[in-house]
């Protein structure tokens, strides 16, 4: 696998949930996403965008049709090789900030990259702090997670996305709980990344500034992509 | 806090859902301990009962104990006669037979025994009810005709001496020794001079020359240890007559195999320790059973107390377990968290339990009680086998393990997408 490989390639993907009615989510979505690329997914609620970020994000296996992340057939792995491939390639940012509330921001921050087992206590240390620093929270590294407002806690959750540094950042909808300024700080960052550090995006959001600033917006609806607009 | 995390996420997880439990993982471990408690205390003192009634009562009963078993039912004597008609049968109140429980032989089989090698010690014996009479008082006995040093090759009867001299019984023709509590019901002490009288009618003056006090209530209220030469006085018999011989063997687990050979050879009943304890070993093999199913049926509720409290943190960490897997945490580490939280209870719990089974039992064992019943103790003889607490420990890890199982495993299973969405 080169570099000039696209990272995502979804071929004829569809996913059908059948309680309560059949109904079909995905629709024979077909998607390439290129390495440093940021790619923002719009449509209106409940036309599939969540099902399809869990599909590409390796969360769901459940579809037809197959994905291919950084040259790897998604289906192919059982389900530790499935775990121990989220933990390196892939950094999530949930709508809802998703830290676990017992545990300070540091402790959160390092969770995954003690997962992985690439780095000494004192590295993950260094790297939490580096990338809590990034998203300007260093500050609160050694509270409790729930003591944090919600923009502080979505930036953390960010931060932890970014720990492995994983190929390909998914984010659901991330900044739908943040007002406009803590929004704009986000959205900054995440192009900071893409610019900085050649970082591959891809993002559900309905904030036009986002839509603005992406590489490519894709529009979808009942499952279907109805456009690619490069901008 | 850090560095343990640092160590192993897995731990630090377990510990944090713990802590924000407090009050449940307390009861829960108070649960495990209270069984591991009880089962320490009621084992140790169950057993150390029965250990001490063994000792007081199997070892005051011989290896191998041969008599002339005298059968009270025999054929009608006409059936001997010739073959009648049944209905014609019309002698009735056939008295039983003034069968001899004499031991034909008996000091020749004695002997016999006594060169056998596997053999430690014999005795004879000679045993006949009368009645002890002191002034006005009186008192019915047990007369227990010995020879006083090979009954205490034996038996051991010196050491059960609360006062006088055994071995007087030898220089002192007429001397005998009185159970305490018989002793105490005439109000006599050693030194006093008694009377005792035979269903024959034989009266013999005596002197006492110890106390015996054996804590078994029945022998120390009846029994009174007399020469065998008197023995047969009271009874108007000879010099060779004796209705016991008493065994002790140098292995005690041979004693089955050996009865059965000498009932074979000497024609008499030869009957070893277990089958004369038959009825006691019964009783202690259902006590026993009782207690097994009350210590089973508490750390199957101590079981509950665990699985329920796992269960409740699972419900509510399920948004904890949905986002360590998107991170990439495996199933097998979603369970090892909760077989963590579930063994430190169990461990925990069965530490403290150990702690205060034996606590308990220490105290319980200094407690002066005097009880005078079946058996008469001054202090509970407490059981402090260290198997009863490796057994409690390992049984409390064992329902540990069992509950945490179940929840552990149903958290790994979660959908970490349901979860997520339906939040
Ligand atoms: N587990 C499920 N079972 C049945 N229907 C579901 C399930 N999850 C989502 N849906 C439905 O699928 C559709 C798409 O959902 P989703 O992907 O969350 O849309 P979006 O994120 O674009 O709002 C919605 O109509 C939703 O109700
Ligand atoms: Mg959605």
């Amino acid at each position: 696998m080169t570099q000039e490989q696209p990272i995502i390639v979804a071929k004829h993907v569809s996913k059908i949930f059948t309680d309560p009615v059949e109904f079909r989510v995905l629709d024979d979505i077909n998607l390439t996403v290129d390495r440093g690329e940021f790619v923002v997914l719009v449509g209106p609620s409940g036309s599939g965008k969540t099902t399809l970020m869990y599909a590409l994000s390796t969360l769901d296996t459940e579809y037809e049709g197959t994905i291919t992340v950084d040259g790897t057939d998604i289906k192919a792995l059982n389900p530790n090789q499935l775990a121990q491939f989220r933990n390196t390639t892939i950094g999530f940012v949930f709508q809802f900030h998703y830290l676990l509330p017992d545990f300070t921001v540091l402790d959160n921050v390092s969770l995954p990259a003690i997962k992985a087992g690439l780095w000494s206590p004192e590295e993950i240390e260094e790297r939490a702090m580096k990338n809590l620093t990034l998203l300007g929270v260093a500050d609160q590294a050694r509270k409790r997670s729930s003591r944090l407002s919600g923009g502080q806690q979505q930036r953390v959750a960010i931060a932890r996305a970014l720990m492995n540094n994983p190929k390909i950042l998914f984010g659901d909808e991330p900044t739908g709980n943040l007002d406009t300024k803590n929004t704009a700080l986000v959205l900054d960052i995440l192009q900071d990344l893409k610019t900085e550090f050649h970082q591959t995006i891809l993002m559900v959001t309905h904030d036009m500034q986002f839509t603005e600033r992406a590489d490519r917006v894709v529009a979808i609806r009942d499952g279907r992509i109805i456009q690619h607009e490069q901008q | 806090m850090i560095s343990r995390l640092r160590n192993n996420p897995l731990i630090k997880i377990a510990w944090v859902h713990l802590v924000s439990k407090k009050r449940q993982t307390i009861v829960a471990m108070l649960g495990v301990m209270f069984g591991v408690t009880v089962f320490i205390f009621q084992a140790g003192l169950l057993t150390g009962l029965q250990n001490y009634f063994i000792e007081k009562t199997v070892n005051t009963t011989a290896h191998i104990h041969i008599y002339n078993e005298v059968r009270a039912e025999r054929p009608h004597v006409l059936d001997n006669v010739r073959e009648y008609d049944a209905t014609w049968k019309v002698v009735r109140n056939q008295k039983p037979r003034d069968e001899e429980r004499r031991l034909r032989n008996g000091y020749q089989i004695l002997r016999a025994l006594e060169r056998d090698p596997r053999v430690e010690g014999v005795a004879p014996y000679l045993g006949l009810q009368g009645i002890v009479r002191f002034g006005t008082a009186q008192q019915a006995a047990t007369m227990a005709g010995v020879d006083i040093v090979r009954e205490d090759q034996l038996f051991r009867v010196r050491e059960n001496l609360i006062d006088g001299d055994m071995l007087r019984m030898q220089t002192i023709p007429n001397g005998i020794i009185l159970g305490a509590g018989l002793a105490d019901k005439l109000g006599v002490q050693v030194d006093d001079n008694i009377a005792i009288i035979s269903s024959k009618g034989v009266v013999l003056d005596m002197k006492i020359v110890a106390v015996s006090k054996t804590g078994i209530t029945a022998q120390d209220n009846t029994r009174a240890y007399i020469s065998i030469r008197n023995a047969q006085r009271l009874l108007q018999q000879s010099g060779a007559y004796i209705t016991d011989i008493n065994v002790r063997l140098r292995d005690v687990n041979a004693a089955q195999a050996i009865a059965s050979e000498y009932q074979a050879r000497y024609q008499y009943r030869a009957e070893d320790w277990v089958a004369a304890n038959a009825n006691i070993f019964g009783v202690f093999r259902i006590q026993n059973i009782t207690i097994t199913f009350v210590i089973a049926s508490i750390l199957v509720v101590s079981g509950f107390g665990i699985f329920n409290i796992l269960m409740t943190i699972i419900y509510e960490k399920m948004p904890d377990i949905a986002i360590l897997k998107a991170m990439g945490y495996r199933n097998k580490d979603i369970s090892t968290i909760f077989v963590i939280e579930s063994l430190v209870i169990g461990i925990t719990g069965g530490l403290l339990g150990l702690l205060l089974g034996f606590i308990a039992s220490m105290i319980m064992s200094t407690i002066p009680l005097n009880i005078q019943g079946f058996v008469s103790v001054q202090y509970l003889t407490i059981n402090f086998n260290p198997v009863f607490y490796l057994v409690a420990f390992g049984f409390a890890l064992l329902s540990t393990a069992i509950a945490g199982y179940f929840p552990a495993r149903k958290a790994s299973r979660f959908d970490p997408v349901e979860i997520i969405r339906s939040r």
